[in-house]
Parts: structure tokens; C-alpha cells; sequence
């Protein structure tokens, strides 16, 4: 039975000086996919300036506005509503032979294809010794290590907002063992990567009704790539896997490729913005 | 030495460890230069002084200049131009002419390929590092189909004559090359100071590049479009190369815009004109990858087009070059040419490859690092011929210095033997005499869906400073027009 | 044409024509003060205050003594002070810079060698004894310009922007140089042969606009206040006159917009009615309050220059 959604997006900006010019881009729409169907997007500004649909670079639709008046302030709201299926995260079978998955992990073709989510990023780069804070072990499966692996950053990192920020080096938050979704899933890409598994970085929303954790804005998870298996979805601020409280909106190598909101503003003086989410879902 | 009468070249010190393009070994003046060289010697070095001065003059008034930045002001300064014109004879020039075309259509091939199937990774021909270490590799365009199938539109070769008289390619300028608008103005210059020399040769013209560079952007124009409408986009006039920006646009007879005079809506690009948005189908961009588009790459830049990436992945305006093309232009890639000639286009390289040693490799790096004194160490992401270290020039220290550098990042740095850059009578300012200089030379090739160009000269490049190897006007430069003979 | 370059050459053109008045009335003021009638004509502390009314910088204390040195460096050669000819000439060639590919070469190299000559003049010479021929070479250099505009350059929307902006600035400063030298014939009243009518300020002014020579031919008498106003503000046949430019101005923003439907909001509409309002004027009108006209004028002038920008160069 599918679970209806309806999520709600505001965003308000508020600057000391006139803004002349302005754009945003929001990368913030539930993208449709084999779970997540017919989404009706509203969007509405207060400016009533025009919003326009795109596609970024790496295929996810987005929204786009660009005022053409002056303003100080500017609220955006967007509602959401779609239906998904349940998701059972389990649902899978793993080849008693474990080494087959290993081999294909080493296998030159498969790393080309995948070495987009092979390689690592300024947010997800260990340095030398850090590589080593969490090694596989080759003789359980690649998704037994990775759920392992779940556990090690749910432990390592205590849920602390207000420590890091967007820019925050992963080694800082492995020097403090405190962060946000989005450090608990870097963390995670980078280790798993180091262990030779294609891992991406997932931006979404989390159904706060179900008793997760996440913040009051988008939530961030990861997807590996397990050979014969496929993509699957790590939430490591929780512990679990990705199931049907997990609404994804794009994925990408790192927060970078999946940045929900994107402002360029030729703007002096000081500026504030204030982001709130609520998601719904029923039966 | 002949000639004796020929007093402006009297006092001309030939190094026989040099070649020398206009002697040959034994001295004497090879025959295609014979007529140029008597001709030269019918002038008094007094004469050379006035034209020299007038031609400074020509350039500075015409403000084919650059600024250079000094403490509390600015200045305005010419690229040096050297009056004695390099000749390249014809069977000489189809092996550059062909040379070029190949490298642009290998590295085309290429670039295809590593953003598609990337069939040269899979079958191991070069190390899959190539695009995941580098900065330029753009993963947004993995799977783009850029219009005609060109990435290059338009590159940069730079060749040199070695001491063994053969042709050498030291890079592949991809990103967005610049000088052409130097070779035009270098051979008007030329004219007007000593016409009466061309009247002696042959010499094909350099003035058709606009009209090839705008018949390619047409060419490559977006799908629906009829007569496409062809910008050049600058980063503005304090740029080094504005001058050349604006002469290109002015002889395409196109606009040439700023990033704030475009805008893109519902994915198409728009600039505004006086009278409203008009649309535009194909950028000539003489701005980087990076700063082309703030919502898709630097944030930061204000040289770009918000939107602008979107409006060219959905297939309504053409870059060009195409973004993602500079993965291809790094001292990395360059080192695998030869392989790449051979994967893609099944030929043997027609221009030769400057061996070179890839310290990420261990035993190349053990032999850079004992062999230091008789190379040169080049970083592998750098333009302008900065961060180049010749091995045989450096003292102990700096040679410490540099082997410290290496080891600790060595997929930072390839190393080549010292290339011997061949060396030309040139005119020098301080001494009012002739002296051996060395030279190098970039090719501009224009590559389109049906067609390829070769502009017949191209820009020879001299390092004025005495004994110095690297010709850049970065670092003190200066340029010559150079001849290509009709057969 | 894109709007920015539009806004370039506009302003290209308006520096070109203002570092040309500028000179002149240097210059001009200078000699002519060397052997005026008055004393009042020949106090150098009267000419020096009349070059800095005329730039928009009066001096107000009324005591201060002006040293000659200091203010033609100001004027002519400072760096610092914005509305000095060699920034005005920087200007323009910035702005020439921007618009570079759509102007000619032979234009360009004429702007360029006229920056040159500015920034390298030798700043003790100009102050000493450079004046004339400083002012005089400026004053050359922007007849050549102007000939390389009409002469290199395709008469389409370029040539018209180009126009506008010479016309409304020569228009604006022909102005200026009016209220400048009515201030003057104001402040150099003094006995029986120095009535303001009749002041020896109204041949200066002439002589500023270079248009002496040409009204002495036309009216044959010695230029009174009536007359030399007649003359530089509503003769459509003076080349230097306010009509005169209007009527350019009035031309040229017809090359770029041509069509001839009623549109109250457009720069045609308001250069059109600016223009007929002075082309049946009665000079005794203007007379009346000089002051009142000249300000007018000069509003008129800058609505016009804004209606430019908000059509054409800002989309």
C-alpha cells in the first residue's frame, strides 16, 4: 500500500541592503524514481517573480527564480505531494560466495565505471592515518562491512548541530566526533570509497514523524553500490537503512553536487535566511 | 663567413650547439632565408633602430597592449615585436599543418571517449588517474553530446625545433588559446615597417582566420537553428587578452558580450541588447570552465552566465570550447599522445612527443630524481610557464629544493630532457645588433564536424633574454611574424 | 547592439565633447583676461574662480586667494579630482576599451594616442607654460575624433549613440559656459562701460564656444547679452548652439528608433518636445530670467540623458 506525502519547503531571505539582482536555484523536488511517484510540485514567492524549471548538471530537475525589482526580503514556499511505495530495505538475497562481489569490486572495467563515486572530494578526503579508522573485513560480505561500517559512524559521531557547518573539513569532525547528517554521511562516502565501494552522497527529506533523526531541514544519507545487488541507502545519523521515510531528492559525490539552495546575490551588508521542512505522510 | 659586405649581421655570433633556423651548419645562410638576409643587409643598423621604434610605436598606438600591474600604478606595456620574420618552407610546413590536425582530431576522439565509454581506460592504454586526479575532468559531462561532436573547436600547438632538426610538440593548448591575434597583427606590422620584402616571396596570409574560426561556430550551431546568432564572451577589458577578444569579434563581425550582458530563461541564452533580449545560439568563450556558470560551477564567479550550463546541456546554445575540454590540455594527458594518436586514429604521431617521465611512477621517479641536472621539471597544471625548473640551470639548493617538492607530491610534476629550442637572428634592443634568440611556435587549428584549419603561420614566440628557453610574454617574451612559403 | 556597449559609446562620446569644452574655457578665459578692457576682466583671481564655476566647483570663500598652479592642475592634469580633462579623457578611452570591436581602428588609435598625450603631458610644464598648447592640442585631438566618427564609422545605431552623447553633452555645455560667464557679467558690473549688457564676458563666452567669429558675421555688431544668447542658445544654424544639438540629438535618436507612432514615453517623444519648446522661443523670453532658464535648460537636459539610459541601456 503506498504512503501519500506532502511536504512543505519555506525559505525566507532577509538582507540589510537592497538586492538588485538575484538568483537561486533550489535542488529541493522528490525526484520520481521506481518508489517515489507522480509529484505535484506548487511553488510560489513573494515576489511573485517568475519561477522557472531546469535540469543541473547532473540530471535533477531544478527550480529557479530571478527577481527583476529590488528587495530586501523574499520568502519562497514550495508543497510537495507524491506517493511512494514501501520500501523494504532488506529485500534481497546475498551470493553465499562473498569473494565473487569482492572480486568484481577490484575488476579495472567496474572501477571505471563507477569512479565517479570512486574518487574522493574535498569533503570526503581522509588524510593518511584516518584511512585506517575503518577497514573491512573480507571475511563477512561487502553489505555485512557496510552496515558495520552504519554503526562504527553512528557511535563515532555524536548528533551535534551547531558544531560544524557546511564547510567543515571531514578531518575537523573526526577530530571532534560531533556533526550533522550531512558529516555523518561524508564520513561515511570516504570510508566506504576507501574500501573500494562506490558510495554517493544522498540530500532528502526524512519523515520526522517517524522518530529519526534528522534536522529541520534536508536530511542526508548514502547510497553504496554492492556488486550483484545494486545502489542501496545507508543512513548512518540513524543507524538504519534508507527505507520509506527517506525521500530522495539527488544525489552526488558530496554535498557540492546536491546543495539544495543555490543564491547568487550581488548584495552589500549582512543577510539571514531561515529554512523550515515539515513532512506529512498517510496511509 | 659569406656575406661579409652584409654589415648589420656582421657582428652576428653564431653558437654551432645551437641550430640556427636561418644557418646551416656550416654557417652558411640556408637559401630560403638568402634573399631575406641580403635584402636586410641593404639597411644600416641606424635604419633598424628607427623601424624598431616606429613599430613599438605602431603596436602602442593601436593599444595592442597588456597592463602590468606594479606597485601604485599602472602600466602599459607592448609585447615585443622582432622585425626579422621567421620563414618555414613549405614541405616543412605540411608536416606541422598535418601534425596539428592530428593531435586536435586524436585529442577530439579522446575527449569523446573519456566522457562517454571511456574504451581507452577500459582497455588500458592510458591509467584511469588521467581523469580522476584531475581538476578538469567534469563529471557533469559525462554522456553530453556537444553539437558536431567537437570539443576543440579550436587549439593551440606548440612546437619546437630541436638540435636535431625535427619538430617536437611541448603542449596542447585546449582551454582557451591565445596569440592569434598576434600573428595578424605581427604581419601587419612587418608590412608596414618593410613591405618591400614580401615583394621577394610567396608567403600565403594570415588574415582568413576570422572567417575560418566563424564558418566552425556556425557550423557547430544548436539543432533548430537556422542562421545561428554567434557571440564572443570576455571577462571584460582588464583582462590580458581583451585586445584579442575585441579583435576577434570585431573581424567575425559578432557581438563580443560580458557575462552580465547575457542572461539565460527557460534554458536559452539571451543578451540585451538596445533593443530588448535578443537570443544567442553559439559562444565563442574566452572565459574558464570554472567560471562560466556560478550555479553550476564557482560560486563566486561574476564572469559567468547563471544558467548558462543547463541552457548548453539541454542542447539550446554551443560552447566553445566545450566545457570539460582542459581535461585533455595537462602535462599528464600530453605524455600519452603518441598512444592516443595510435588508439584512436591507428597513424603513427607526425610531430614528434617530448619523452617524458611520470613521477607517480616509481622507477621514473627514482630516475628524475638522479637525473635532475639534465632535465626539466614541469608541474603538471600549470599554464604560462610558470613553476618550470630546467635542471642544468638550478644551483645545489634549488636543486634540493626542487627534489623535495617532487617526492612530496610526484603527480604533481613530469619531467622531459632539456629540448635544445632552435634559435633565430633577432633584434636586440639593448646591444642595436642581431643575436641568436631562441624560438618556439604555436599553431592555431580550427576543428569543425567537416572540416579542419591550420592558420599557414602561427605564432613564433622568442625568448628575448639571452639563453633563456621559455618564450612566454609572461615571462618576458616577444614575437615574431613567421612566413609560411606557397609551394 | 548590446546595451552596455551602448551606454559606453554614449558616455565615450560625452567625455570626448566635455574634455574639449573644458580646454577651451581654460584656455580661452585665461588669454583673453591677459588684456581685457576691466579690471575686474583681468583679475586672475576672477578667472580662476570662473574655471571652477564653470567645472560645477565654485569656490564659496569669497576671501580665499586661489593659487594659479593649483587650480589648472586641478582642472587640467589631477588624477584625483574627477572632472579633470585628463580624467575626462581617461573615460572616455575606458569606455572606448569596452566598445572596442564595434568602433573603427582608425577611431580607437585616435583615442588612444589622445590618452597618451594627456598622461604623459609633463605636470611643471602645463602649470607654467603649457596651458595653451595643452588645451589647444586637446581641443585638436577632439576635432580629429570627431572626424574619425564621421568618417570611419558605419552611420548605423553606433554613429547615433555616439551622437547623442557628443550633442547632449556640447548642449549641456554650451550651457554651463552660459551660466558661467552670466555669473561673470554679473560680477564684473562696474561703472558706465561695464553694464552687464554689454560686458566684455559675452565675447569670452563667444570665443569659449568658438562661435566669435561666426557671430560677428551674422549680427556685425558687438556682442550684447541679447545677442551672443540669441546666438548660442536658439540659432539652429550655429553649430555650437543648444537648438543646434537638440536638433542633432533629435536626428540621431531617430536613426535608432525610426517608427513615428505616438509613444509618450519614449526618448524621441521627450527630445521632440524639448526641442520644439526652444525652436519657437523669443529670445526676450530667456532674457527675462536668464537664470531660471538656464536652469531649465540644464534639467532638460539631464531628463533627456536619463530617458537615454532607461530605453536604451537598461534592459
Amino acid at each position: 500500500m503506498p504512503r501519500e506525502f506532502e511536504i512543505t519547503y519555506n525559505a525566507k531571505n532577509i538582507y540589510d541592503d537592497w538586492v538588485y539582482d538575484a538568483h537561486w536555484q533550489f535542488l529541493i523536488i522528490p525526484v520520481e524514481n521506481e518508489n517515489q511517484h507522480e509529484v505535484e510540485i506548487e511553488f510560489s514567492n513573494s515576489l511573485f517573480a517568475n519561477t522557472e524549471y531546469s535540469i543541473n548538471g547532473y540530471g535533477f530537475k531544478t527550480l529557479r527564480v530571478h527577481p527583476k525589482k529590488k528587495f530586501k526580503e523574499i520568502t519562497f514556499e514550495a508543497k510537495f505531494k507524491f506517493s511512494k511505495e514501501e520500501v523494504d530495505p532488506y529485500n534481497f538475497k546475498i551470493n553465499p560466495d562473498i569473494s565473487l562481489a569482492y572480486n568484481e569490486l577490484h575488476n579495472s572495467d567496474f572501477k571505471i565505471i563507477h569512479e565517479r563515486f570512486l574518487k574522493s572530494t574535498p569533503f570526503t578526503s581522509l588524510e593518511n592515518k584516518q584511512e585506517e579508522l575503518f577497514k573491512f573485513d573480507n571475511s563477512i560480505s561487502i553489505f555485512d562491512n557496510l552496515e558495520a561500517l552504519n554503526l562504527f559512524i553512528f557511535k563515532y559521531i555524536k548528533f551535534t548541530a551547531g558544531v560544524t557547518e557546511v564547510g567543515t573539513p571531514l578531518k575537523q569532525i573526526i577530530a571532534k566526533k560531533k556533526g550533522v547528517c550531512q558529516d555523518f554521511t561524508h564520513l561515511f562516502c570516504a570510508l566506504a570509497r576507501n574500501n573500494g565501494v562506490p558510495t554517493r552522497y544522498v540530500s532528502g527529506y526524512l519523515d520526522q514523524d517517524s522518530g529519526y533523526v534528522g534536522d529541520s531541514q534536508m536530511h542526508a544519507w548514502a547510497e553504496a553500490y554492492i556488486p550483484e545487488i545494486g545502489w542501496k541507502g545507508f543512513d548512518p545519523t540513524n543507524n538504519i537503512l534508507a527505507n520509506t521515510n527517506h525521500i530522495k531528492v539527488c544525489y552526488g559525490k558530496d554535498y557540492n553536487d546536491c546543495a539544495p539552495l543555490k543564491g547568487i546575490i550581488h548584495s552589500q551588508g549582512r543577510n539571514k535566511t531561515i529554512h523550515t521542512v515539515t513532512v506529512e505522510s498517510q496511509q | 663567413m659569406e656575406n661579409i659586405e652584409n654589415q648589420i649581421f656582421s657582428s652576428y655570433q653564431r653558437n654551432p650547439d645551437l641550430y640556427d633556423e636561418i644557418h646551416d651548419k656550416k654557417g652558411k645562410v640556408k637559401e630560403i632565408y638568402q634573399k631575406l638576409f641580403n635584402l636586410y643587409g641593404e639597411h644600416t643598423i641606424n635604419d633598424y633602430v628607427s623601424l624598431n621604434n616606429k613599430a613599438k610605436a605602431s603596436f602602442f598606438n593601436q593599444g595592442i597592449t597588456f597592463q602590468v600591474y606594479g606597485d601604485n600604478n599602472v602600466q602599459e606595456k607592448i609585447f615585443p615585436f622582432d622585425l626579422f620574420p621567421r620563414i618555414i618552407d613549405p614541405e616543412e610546413w605540411d608536416i606541422i599543418e598535418r601534425g596539428s590536425i592530428q593531435r586536435s582530431k586524436a585529442l577530439n576522439l579522446f575527449l569523446w571517449d573519456i566522457y562517454h565509454d571511456k574504451k581507452i581506460l577500459k582497455d588500458k592504454i592510458v591509467p584511469i588517474e588521467l581523469i580522476t586526479s584531475s581538476a578538469n575532468y567534469l563529471d557533469q559531462m559525462n554522456g553530453v553530446n556537444p553539437p558536431g561532436g567537437i570539443y576543440n573547436h579550436i587549439s593551440g600547438t606548440d612546437i619546437i625545433k630541436h638540435n636535431d632538426g625535427k619538430y617536437y610538440v611541448l603542449e596542447d593548448n585546449i582551454r582557451c588559446p591565445s596569440g592569434v591575434s598576434y600573428v595578424i597583427c605581427n604581419r601587419t606590422a612587418l608590412k608596414k615597417a618593410l613591405f618591400g620584402v614580401f615583394n621577394h616571396y610567396q608567403t600565403h596570409t594570415v588574415t582568413n582566420y576570422a572567417e575560418n574560426l566563424l564558418e566552425l561556430l556556425e557550423s557547430v550551431k544548436p539543432k533548430g537553428v537556422d542562421i545561428p546568432n554567434v557571440v564572443v564572451i570576455t571577462p571584460g577589458m582588464y583582462n590580458s587578452a581583451f585586445y584579442e577578444h575585441s579583435y576577434l569579434a570585431k573581424t567575425m563581425g559578432v557581438e563580443l558580450v560580458e557575462g552580465r550582458d547575457l542572461f539565460v530563461e527557460n534554458d536559452f541564452v539571451y543578451m540585451k541588447t538596445i533593443k530588448g533580449p535578443e537570443k544567442v545560439d553559439v559562444i565563442y568563450r574566452r572565459i574558464d570552465d570554472q567560471f562560466i556558470d556560478p550555479l553550476e560551477f564557482n560560486p563566486d564567479s561574476v564572469l559567468g552566465v547563471p544558467g548558462l550550463f543547463a541552457a548548453y546541456k539541454k542542447g539550446n546554445v554551443t560552447l566553445a570550447n566545450a566545457p570539460g575540454t582542459g581535461v585533455a590540455d595537462d602535462k599528464a594527458v600530453y605524455t600519452y599522445m603518441p598512444q592516443i594518436i595510435k588508439y584512436y586514429l591507428d597513424q603513427e604521431p607526425i610531430l614528434n612527443n617530448v619523452h617524458t617521465y611520470h613521477c607517480s611512477r616509481p622507477d621514473e621517479l627514482k630516475y628524475v630524481l638522479e637525473h635532475i641536472h639534465e632535465l626539466v621539471i614541469k608541474p603538471v597544471d600549470e599554464a604560462g610557464g610558470y613553476g618550470i625548473s630546467i635542471g642544468n640551470r638550478l644551483s645545489k639548493q634549488e636543486i634540493e629544493k626542487v627534489k623535495a617538492e617532487v617526492k612530496a607530491s610526484p603527480r604533481k610534476y613530469v619531467a622531459q630532457p632539456i629540448m635544445s629550442l632552435s634559435v633565430h637572428p633577432t633584434y636586440i634592443d639593448d646591444t642595436e645588433s642581431f643575436e641568436q634568440r631562441h624560438v618556439d611556435l604555436r599553431t592555431f587549428t580550427v576543428l569543425g564536424k567537416d572540416k579542419e584549419f591550420v592558420l599557414k603561420g602561427g605564432l613564433t614566440r622568442v625568448a628575448l633574454k639571452k639563453g633563456n628557453l621559455i618564450v612566454n610574454s609572461s615571462q618576458g617574451g616577444g614575437s615574431k611574424d613567421t612566413w609560411v612559403l606557397k609551394k | 547592439m548590446l546595451a552596455r556597449v551602448a551606454n559606453n559609446l554614449f558616455w565615450m562620446g560625452r567625455y570626448i565633447e566635455r574634455s574639449e569644452h573644458v580646454a577651451r574655457y581654460l584656455n580661452v578665459n585665461y588669454f583673453s583676461s591677459l588684456d581685457a578692457p576691466n579690471l575686474k576682466s583681468q583679475d586672475r583671481q576672477f578667472v580662476l574662480r570662473s574655471m571652477l564655476f564653470m567645472v560645477g566647483d565654485p569656490e564659496k570663500d569669497l576671501d580665499k586667494f586661489l593659487k594659479e598652479e593649483d587650480v589648472l592642475y586641478q582642472i587640467g592634469l589631477d588624477p584625483s579630482y574627477s572632472s579633470s580633462i585628463i580624467n575626462n579623457i581617461k573615460f572616455a578611452r575606458e569606455n572606448a576599451n569596452s566598445a572596442r570591436d564595434l568602433i573603427s581602428t582608425e577611431l580607437y588609435e585616435a583615442i588612444n594616442k589622445f590618452y597618451h598625450f594627456v598622461i604623459n603631458y609633463p605636470k611643471e610644464i602645463f602649470v607654467k607654460n603649457g596651458l595653451h598648447d595643452f588645451t589647444t592640442n586637446v581641443a585638436e585631438m577632439t576635432d580629429i575624433l570627431r572626424g574619425k566618427i564621421r568618417g570611419t564609422l558605419l552611420h548605423d545605431a553606433t554613429y547615433a549613440i555616439i551622437s547623442m552623447g557628443i550633442n547632449i553633452e556640447r548642449a549641456t555645455q554650451i550651457t554651463r559656459m552660459i551660466n558661467a560667464k552670466y555669473n561673470d557679467a554679473l560680477l564684473s558690473q562696474g561703472g558706465e562701460n561695464d553694464k552687464f549688457r554689454k560686458s566684455f564676458e559675452w565675447t569670452t563666452l563667444l570665443k569659449c564656444a568658438e562661435s566669435y567669429d561666426m557671430m560677428r558675421r551674422f549680427y556685425k555688431k558687438t556682442p550684447t547679452s541679447i545677442t551672443t544668447l540669441e546666438f548660442l542658445i536658439l540659432n539652429p544654424n550655429c553649430p555650437r548652439s543648444v537648438m543646434n544639438s537638440l536638433n542633432q540629438v533629435n536626428r540621431h535618436v531617430k536613426m535608432l528608433n525610426p517608427e513615428k507612432r505616438y509613444n509618450k514615453d519614449s526618448t524621441a517623444f521627450l527630445i521632440g518636445r524639448v526641442r520644439s519648446e526652444y525652436e519657437f522661443k523669443y529670445i526676450e523670453e530667456i532674457d527675462e530670467d536668464i537664470k531660471s532658464f538656464i536652469e531649465d535648460i540644464l534639467k532638460s537636459l539631464v531628463d533627456i540623458s536619463d530617458k537615454v539610459d532607461e530605453e536604451f541601456f537598461n534592459y
